[in-house]
C-alpha cells in the first residue's frame, strides 16, 4: 500500500463557472458553459469555414472563462509593466493558487518558506507565440513573463515555496501527470505539501485550426463524450489548482478533505499505431496499474471520470480499454462520464478539471451527470464493458467509494488516478459565545470587497457554527496588512455588523486599520475595592483560556487558603474580608493576565495598584504563581489579623493640601496618590475623622471607603516583620516587561523587587499618579486594565491618556457577558497584534470551515490576443491593450516629483499610486531589472557623469520616500561640491 | 429491516424575543390575569412584529434554523443527510412544499423529501415516517416540525369588541420549529427510539379543530380561517392521552416500569397540567415547554426532545404523547439514552 494523500484545497475557473461552487452547480445541473468566440480572442468569422480551407476551423464556438485579462497586480506587488508582460496563464495560476490555499484552511502567507511543491500542467502558451516573435518588443519582463517553467516558478516565488517547482507538458494529460508527479514527490519526501495546477487559455485560433485540419474538431464546438452525437473535440479554457497533503497530516491538522488519492499511474503508448493515435493496450495498462497500486479490484471502483473527448475513435478506444479492466464479473456497472461535455476539452487543464469534478463528487457524495447529446452511443456497447453512462446525477452509496480519473495526452502519455471518499469525521459543535471574525486585505477597498463576500457565509451559517467560522477566519483571513475584526458577542450582533459593513464601504474604512507596527501594551492591575461577589464569572464560563488559568491559580491558592477561590467567586458569598479579598483579586488578575499571554497579548509595561502589583509581578515574569500566591495569602491573613478600627477616605485635593494635616496625625498617612487632585488617606478612625472635619471647613469633601482595615497606614506596622519573615527570600528572576512601581513611582529593576520591597509595599503610599507619569513617557498605544472592573482606566484618562491611546478592560463589571475578551482581542488585532487565536476557542470550535476565497481586484486588466495582435505573416505586435489606460505622467519640476515620475515610469504606475511609505520591492514589485532601469533614469536626472551604482542604491532604499531622500541628498551633495569647487577655483 | 434508530441531536428555533402576557394585554386588551389563570401560558414567540405587522420569519427560516442547529450539534454536513421529513400545518406555500425550500437552504440535494400536512401530532407522524425510511442506503435523516401562525394574527385588530373565542388564539399559540437528526447507527450520547405510535382514530368524529385555506375564488369567504371546539378538546384529549401513553408503554415493553421522563401533550400551560394529573405518572419528570413557547404545533415534541436531551442520562427512559384534535390522532413514542 502506498501513502494515502488528500486533496484539501481547490480553486478553479472554467467556462460558465467563475469558481468552485459555480463549477459544481454547472456540473450537477448538467449544463455547459460554451459560447461563441468572444471578440476579445479572435475574429471567429475570419477563421471560419465549413470546409477544410487552409487556416480555418469549422466552428465559432468554444469554452471561454470570463475576465482572463483581470489581474490584481497590486496585491502581489507586481508592477503594471511587468503584469502586462506576463502570460495571463501565469497571472490566473497565481491568483488561483492563493485561493486554493485559503480553501485548504491555510493562510497563504503561512506556507512561506515551507517545503511546498508546485506542479503545473500546461500544453500551450499562445501568449508566447504572440509575443516572442516580436523581436523588437522583447524586454526583460516579457522574457520572465513567458515560458512554461515560469507558471510554476512564479507561484513558488511569490508565495515563497521551497519545494520542487516545475511545469509539465504531456499535451492533454499534462495536469493529471502533474498530479501524479506531485503525489510521487509527497511520497518520496521531496515536499510536504503540493500545489497542483492546470491552465489553458485560448488566445489564438491556432489549435482550433489544427483540430479541424486533423479532422478532430466538432462543428458545434462541443465535446459530446460517449454520445451518439459525438463528432469531435470542442476546445475549452480553464484554470484549476488543488492543494495536496499526506492524508495523515491533513487529518492531524483537522483540515477538511475533499477526497483521498489512493494511487496513480502514468505510462506511454510507445510505438502505437501512430504518434497521435491512442492505444487501447496502454490505456488498459495505466488503469490496471493504478488499481493494483491502490490494492483495488476493478469492481470496487464505482465510477470513472473518463478522458472522453467525444471523438468517435477516441471514445471507442477508451471504452474498450476500460472494458478490458472492468468488463469482468461485476454486479453493478461502473459509471462513466466526462467533464468535457460541460466545459469543452481544456487541454492542459483537462486533467485537473476531471480531477476537481471527481473530488467534488467525493466530497458531496453526488456524481454529476455527463451531458450526453442524442443519448449514449450504442456502438460503444458500454454494458458489455461493465460500464454505464452517468447520464443523471446520482448519490454515491454509503461507505467508502472509489473512483478513477483518466487523462490521455496527444503523443501517448496516459495518466489514471484513483480517488476515494474522505473518512467521515463527526465533530459535534459545543456551545461557545466568544470569538472574533477577522478579515484582512491589501487595501480598504479590497477589504470591503472581501467583507461583502464573507457576509453571505456569515448569514448562512447557523449560530452554532459561528465560532468555528470565526476560528477559520483567524487562521485563513487575518494576515494581510489592512485589518478588520468583529467580535462574536452574540450571533445576531455579528451578523448585523457584518451585513452593515458589507453595505457600507465608509463603515469599513472607519472600522479598519492598516497598522504600521505592533501595539505597545501596558497592563494596569486594579487594586482592592474593585472586588464583588461573582466577579468575572461570565469570563470564567465563556473563555476557556481564562478558565484554565483561573483553575491553575485556584489550585495553588486552595491549600494555602484552606478553601477554593473558585467556589467563592462563582457564588454570591461576600469576599470583603481582606484575607479572602486579596487572594481572590490576585487569582482573577493572575488568570486574566496569563490568559491574555496565552492569547498573545504580552505587556510592554505593567503597573499595579497596591495588591495589583503581585499579579503585575507575575505578568512581568518577576514572581512565579506559587511565590506570589504564598505572599498574597500571608499578606491578606496578616492584615486580617490586625485589630480592626482603621478607616480610609478619598479626598479630592492635592497631596500638598492635606500634608500639613496628616503631619499632625502620627497614626494617619497618605495611602495613595491617584491623581493631582485625588488622594486617599488612611489611619486610625478618630484621627482620620479629625482631618476630614478640618478639610470640610475648607470646603474639601472626603468620601469614606468601605474597608476592613487602614491599608498603607502606620496601623500596618505590626504586620511588617512577620510578613517579611513569611516571605523569606524572594528568588532572583529577570523581568520580561518594564515594571513601573507604585511604591517608588518609577521604573524598578528586578533586583529591587526583593523581600524589603514587598514589606515596604504594605505600608508605603501607592504613588499611582507618579507611575502614570512614568508610563506616559513610555508612550503605550493600549492600556489594558486587569481586574474585575475598570477603575484605573478612568484615572489614566484623567491623567491625560487621551484619544491616541486605546483603553480596554478585561471585564466591565457585573454586567459582563464574557465576550469582552473577544472585543479586546478584536481591537488589538486590528491595531497590529499577532493574536494567538487558538486559545480563544474550545477544542470543538477549532474546526476549519471552508470560507469563500479571497476576492481579487479586477480593476486592472492586461490583454493581448489574436484580436489585439496582428497575426498576419509579419507577426509584429501592433497593440497591447491595457485597461484602465495609464495616466499620463506629469511634467515634473522639482527633484522629488522627478524621482516619483521615474519610479512610476519604470513600473508603468500612475504617480498617484505612489506614496512616500510605498515599498519598492514589496508593494511595487521592483526587482533587480527594474532597479537597474531606475538607476539609469536617476543618473540622467542627477546629470551625474558616473552612473548611479545599483549596488549603492539597493541596500539603502526600501520605500519611495527613502529614494526621494537619497536623491535629494545626492543633489545637495552635488550642489555643495559644485559650490565648493567653484569657490576653491583659482 | 432495521429496528435500530437513534436521535443523534436536536435543534430548535424560536423567533425573536418571548412575548409576555403583559404585551398581549396592552396590544389587544386581553386580560392578563385571565390568561394566567385559565390558559397558563406565560410567553410565546411570534414570527411577526406585533408593532409593525411585518413578518420577521418564514416557516422556511425557522425550519432551516432548527435543522441547522441539530446538524451542527451532531457535527453533520449537508451531504450526509439522506432524507428530510417535515411536519407542519402551516406551510409557507402550498407549492413548493416548504420541506424543499428548507433542504435548499441547508444545501441538501438529491435526496427524498416528505412533507406531512398535520397538526399537533404531526411531529410524531414525521418521526414515524422517518424511522421507517432508515435502511442501508438511508442512514441519516432530518426530521423537522414547525408551525407559524402569523397568517392568522391580525395585529391591527382593534381590541374592543373582539370575541373571546378569537382572542384566546392570540394567547394560546406561538411560532417555532424543532428538528432532530435521526440515524440507524448507534452513537454515544444519542437517544434510542424504541417505539413510535401513530394512529388515526377519528372515524365518524367531528373535527375538534379546523384551519381553512383560501384561494383566488374563495379568498373573500365568510368562513373563519381557524376554528376550534374547545369543549370537545377539553373533554376528549385527557382520555386519548391516557390511552396513548399506556399503549406506547405496552408496545415498548415498559408497562411494568416507570420511565424517568414524561413528555405530555402541550396544549396550553393549564391544560397540560390537567392532562398530566390524569396520566398517573407520578415520579416521572415532566418535560413541558408550552407555558414558555406557546402552542407552536408541530414544533412542540421536538422542543420537548431538545429539553430532554439536555437532561437525560445514559440508561434513562422517556415517553412522549401528543394528541391531534383536528381528526383525533394519537401519537406517542419512547426513547432511551445510550
Amino acid at each position: 500500500m502506498t501513502t494515502r494523500l488528500a486533496v484539501v484545497g481547490i480553486d478553479c475557473q472554467f467556462p460558465g463557472a467563475v469558481n468552485k461552487d459555480a463549477f459544481w452547480d454547472l456540473l450537477v445541473r448538467g449544463e455547459h458553459g460554451l459560447s461563441a468566440v468572444p471578440r476579445q480572442r479572435w475574429d471567429a468569422d475570419r477563421f471560419y469555414s465549413a470546409g477544410k480551407q487552409a487556416g480555418t476551423t469549422n466552428t465559432r464556438t468554444a469554452g471561454f472563462i470570463s475576465d482572463p485579462d483581470a489581474f490584481d497586480h497590486v496585491f502581489f506587488g507586481i508592477s503594471p509593466r511587468e503584469a502586462a508582460a506576463m502570460d495571463p496563464q501565469q497571472r490566473l495560476l497565481l491568483q488561483t493558487s492563493w485561493r486554493a490555499l485559503e480553501d485548504a484552511g491555510m493562510a497563504p502567507t503561512s506556507v512561506a518558506g515551507t517545503s511546498t511543491g508546485v506542479y503545473v500542467g500546461i500544453m500551450s502558451s499562445e501568449w508566447a507565440n504572440l509575443h516572442m516573435t516580436d523581436y523588437a518588443g522583447v524586454t526583460a519582463h516579457r522574457g520572465s513573463g513567458n515560458g512554461y517553467c515560469m507558471t510554476a516558478n512564479r507561484i513558488s516565488y511569490h508565495l515563497d515555496l521551497k519545494g520542487p517547482s516545475l511545469a509539465i507538458d504531456t499535451a492533454c494529460s499534462s495536469s493529471l501527470v502533474a498530479l501524479h508527479s506531485a503525489c510521487a514527490a509527497l511520497r518520496a519526501g521531496d515536499c510536504d505539501q503540493a500545489l497542483v495546477g492546470g491552465v489553458n487559455l485560448l488566445l489564438t485560433p491556432a489549435l482550433s485550426i489544427f483540430y479541424h485540419q486533423a479532422g478532430l474538431s466538432a462543428p458545434d464546438g462541443r465535446c459530446k463524450p460517449f454520445s451518439a452525437g459525438a463528432n469531435g473535440i470542442g476546445r475549452g479554457e480553464g484554470v484549476g489548482v488543488v492543494v495536496l497533503r499526506r492524508l495523515a497530516d491533513a487529518l492531524a491538522d483537522r483540515q477538511p478533505v475533499y477526497a483521498v488519492i489512493e494511487a496513480s499511474a502514468v505510462n506511454s503508448d510507445g510505438r502505437s499505431n501512430g504518434l497521435t493515435a491512442p492505444s487501447r493496450w496502454s490505456q488498459r495498462q495505466v488503469v490496471a496499474d493504478a488499481y493494483q497500486r491502490a490494492g483495488l479490484e476493478p469492481d470496487q471502483v464505482r465510477f470513472v471520470e473518463g478522458h472522453g473527448t467525444g471523438t468517435t475513435l477516441g471514445d471507442m478506444i477508451e471504452v474498450r480499454a476500460l472494458g478490458d479492466v472492468h468488463g469482468a464479473d461485476r454486479t453493478q456497472p461502473c459509471l462513466l462520464g466526462s467533464v468535457k461535455g460541460n466545459i469543452g476539452h481544456a487541454e492542459g487543464a483537462a486533467g485537473i478539471a476531471g480531477l476537481i469534478k471527481a473530488c467534488l463528487a467525493m466530497d458531496r457524495r453526488i456524481l454529476p451527470p455527463t451531458i450526453c447529446a442524442a443519448g449514449e452511443n450504442p456502438e460503444l456497447r458500454l454494458a458489455e464493458h461493465g460500464l454505464r453512462l452517468a447520464a443523471r446525477p446520482s448519490r454515491l452509496p454509503k461507505g467508502t467509494v472509489f473512483g478513477g480519473v483518466s487523462s490521455f495526452g496527444l503523443g501517448g502519455t496516459n495518466a489514471h488516478v484513483v480517488l476515494s471518499t474522505p473518512p467521515v469525521r463527526r465533530e459535534p459543535v459545543p456551545p461557545q459565545p466568544g470569538g472574533v471574525l477577522t478579515i484582512s486585505a491589501n487595501t480598504v477597498t479590497a477589504l470591503h470587497r472581501n467583507v461583502a463576500m464573507l457576509a453571505a457565509t456569515v448569514t448562512r451559517e447557523p449560530a452554532e457554527r459561528l465560532a468555528q467560522l470565526c476560528h477559520s477566519t483567524n487562521v485563513v483571513k487575518s494576515t494581510q496588512r489592512c485589518r478588520l475584526a468583529v467580535p462574536l458577542s452574540t450571533p445576531d450582533a455579528l451578523r448585523d455588523t457584518v451585513l452593515a459593513l458589507a453595505d457600507d464601504p465608509g463603515m469599513v474604512a472607519a472600522a479598519s486599520r492598516r497598522p504600521a507596527g505592533k501595539p505597545k501594551i501596558a497592563f494596569l492591575f486594579t487594586g482592592q475595592g474593585s472586588q464583588y461577589a461573582g466577579m468575572a464569572a461570565a469570563l470564567y464560563a465563556n473563555c476557556p483560556a481564562y478558565q484554565e488559568r483561573f483553575d491553575e491559580a485556584d489550585a495553588v491558592l486552595t491549600p494555602l487558603l484552606g478553601r477554593s477561590i473558585g467556589e467563592l467567586v462563582a457564588g454570591t458569598v461576600s469576599i470583603d474580608d481582606t484575607a479572602l479579598t486579596q487572594p481572590a483579586l490576585f487569582c482573577v488578575q493572575y488568570a486574566m493576565a496569563a490568559a491574555l499571554a496565552d492569547l498573545g497579548v504580552v505587556p510592554d509595561t505593567v503597573v499595579g495598584h497596591s495588591i495589583g502589583e503581585y499579579a503585575a509581578a507575575c505578568a512581568a515574569g518577576r514572581l512565579t504563581l506559587a511565590e506570589a500566591a504564598a505572599m498574597v495569602v500571608a499578606r491578606g491573613a496578616l492584615m486580617q489579623g490586625l485589630p480592626p478600627g482603621g478607616s480610609m477616605v478619598a479626598v479630592r485635593c492635592s497631596v500638598a493640601a492635606v500634608q500639613p494635616l496628616v503631619d499632625d496625625e502620627p497614626s494617619v498617612s497618605v495611602a495613595a496618590v491617584n491623581g493631582p487632585a485625588s488622594v486617599v488617606l488612611s489611619g486610625a478612625a478618630d484621627a482620620v475623622a479629625r482631618i476630614t472635619a478640618a478639610l470640610a471647613e475648607t470646603g474639601i469633601q472626603a468620601t469614606p471607603l468601605t474597608v476592613s482595615h487602614a491599608f498603607h497606614s502606620p496601623l500596618m506596622a505590626p504586620m511588617l516583620e512577620p510578613f517579611g519573615a513569611a516571605i523569606g527570600t524572594v528568588p532572583q528572576r529577570s523581568l520580561t516587561a518594564t515594571f513601573v512601581s507604585t511604591v517608588h513611582g518609577r521604573v524598578v529593576g528586578p533586583a529591587e523587587l526583593d523581600t524589603d520591597y514587598w514589606v515596604q509595599q504594605v505600608r508605603a503610599p501607592v504613588r499611582f499618579a507618579d507611575a502614570l507619569g512614568v508610563l506616559a513617557e513610555r508612550a503605550p498605544t493600549h492600556l489594558v486594565e486587569i481586574g474585575p472592573r475598570p477603575v484605573l482606566l478612568a484615572l489614566a484618562r484623567r491623567a491625560g491618556f487621551g484619544s491616541g491611546v486605546a483603553t480596554l478592560a478585561c471585564c466591565p463589571g457585573k454586567r459582563a457577558t464574557g465576550a469582552e475578551l473577544s472585543e479586546l482581542l478584536a481591537v488589538l488585532y486590528r491595531d497590529g497584534l499577532a493574536v494567538n487565536w487558538t486559545a480563544l476557542y474550545r477544542p470543538g470550535q477549532r474546526v476549519l470551515r471552508r470560507l469563500p476565497p479571497y476576492v481579487f481586484s479586477d480593476d486592472a486588466r492586461f490583454w493581448a490576443s489574436a484580436a489585439t495582435v496582428d497575426t498576419g505573416p509579419t507577426t509584429a505586435i501592433r497593440t497591447a491593450v491595457r485597461a484602465p489606460v495609464p495616466i499620463e505622467p506629469q511634467r515634473p519640476t522639482d527633484v522629488g516629483s522627478r524621482v516619483l515620475a521615474a519610479i512610476a515610469e519604470v513600473g508603468d504606475y500612475s504617480v498617484d499610486d505612489l506614496h512616500t511609505g510605498t515599498r519598492l520591492r514589496d508593494d511595487l514589485g521592483y526587482d533587480s531589472i527594474m532597479v537597474m532601469q531606475l538607476g539609469d533614469r536617476l543618473t540622467d536626472l542627477l546629470s551625474d557623469d558616473e552612473p548611479l551604482s545599483v549596488q549603492e542604491l539597493l541596500p539603502q532604499i526600501v520605500t519611495v520616500g527613502d529614494l526621494m531622500s537619497f536623491v535629494a541628498d545626492r543633489c545637495q551633495d552635488g550642489a555643495t561640491a559644485a559650490h565648493r569647487s567653484a569657490k576653491g577655483a583659482p | 429491516m432495521t429496528s435500530e434508530r437513534y436521535i443523534l441531536a436536536t435543534g430548535t428555533a424560536l423567533p425573536g424575543e418571548p412575548i409576555g402576557n403583559d404585551v398581549l394585554s396592552n396590544r389587544f386588551g386581553i386580560n392578563e390575569t385571565w390568561v394566567e389563570n385559565f390558559i397558563g401560558t406565560r410567553t410565546r414567540h411570534f414570527a411577526v412584529d406585533l408593532g409593525t405587522g411585518q413578518v420577521t420569519h418564514t416557516l422556511t427560516d425557522l425550519g432551516a434554523q432548527a435543522a441547522a442547529a441539530a446538524m451542527a450539534a451532531a457535527g453533520i454536513e449537508p451531504w450526509e443527510i439522506d432524507f428530510v421529513v417535515l411536519g407542519t400545518a402551516t406551510p409557507d406555500e402550498l407549492m413548493p412544499a416548504t420541506v424543499n425550500r428548507i433542504a435548499d437552504r441547508l444545501g441538501i440535494d438529491q435526496v427524498p423529501t416528505y412533507q406531512l400536512q398535520s397538526g399537533c401530532a404531526g411531529a410524531i407522524q414525521a418521526l414515524d415516517v422517518a424511522t421507517r425510511l432508515l435502511d442501508d442506503e438511508h442512514e441519516t435523516g432530518l426530521v423537522i416540525g414547525a408551525d407559524i401562525c402569523a397568517k392568522h394574527l391580525v395585529v391591527d385588530r382593534a381590541a374592543p369588541g373582539v370575541a373571546p373565542a378569537q382572542l384566546v388564539n392570540y394567547v394560546l399559540f406561538g411560532d417555532g420549529a424543532g428538528a432532530v437528526v435521526l440515524t440507524n447507527k448507534p452513537t454515544p450520547g444519542a437517544m434510542r427510539v424504541h417505539r413510535v405510535l401513530n394512529r388515526f382514530t377519528g372515524l365518524g368524529q367531528e373535527p375538534g379543530q379546523v384551519i381553512r385555506w383560501f384561494g383566488l375564488a374563495d379568498r373573500h369567504s365568510d368562513l373563519p380561517a381557524f376554528e376550534e371546539d374547545y369543549k370537545a378538546i377539553e373533554q376528549r384529549v385527557p382520555g386519548l392521552a391516557r390511552e396513548t401513553l399506556l399503549e406506547t408503554l405496552e408496545q415498548t415493553g415498559w408497562h411494568l416500569t416507570r420511565p424517568d421522563f414524561l413528555l405530555p401533550p402541550q396544549l396550553s400551560g393549564r391544560m397540560t397540567q390537567h392532562i398530566v394529573k390524569g396520566l398517573g405518572m407520578d415520579g416521572a419528570t415532566e418535560i413541558s415547554c408550552v407555558a414558555d413557547t406557546g402552542n407552536n404545533g408541530n414544533a412542540l415534541p421536538f422542543l420537548q426532545l431538545d429539553l430532554l436531551a439536555q437532561r437525560i442520562k445514559p440508561g434513562q427512559r422517556a415517553v412522549a404523547v401528543a394528541i391531534e384534535s383536528s381528526k383525533w390522532i394519537k401519537g406517542g413514542f419512547t426513547v432511551e439514552a445510550i
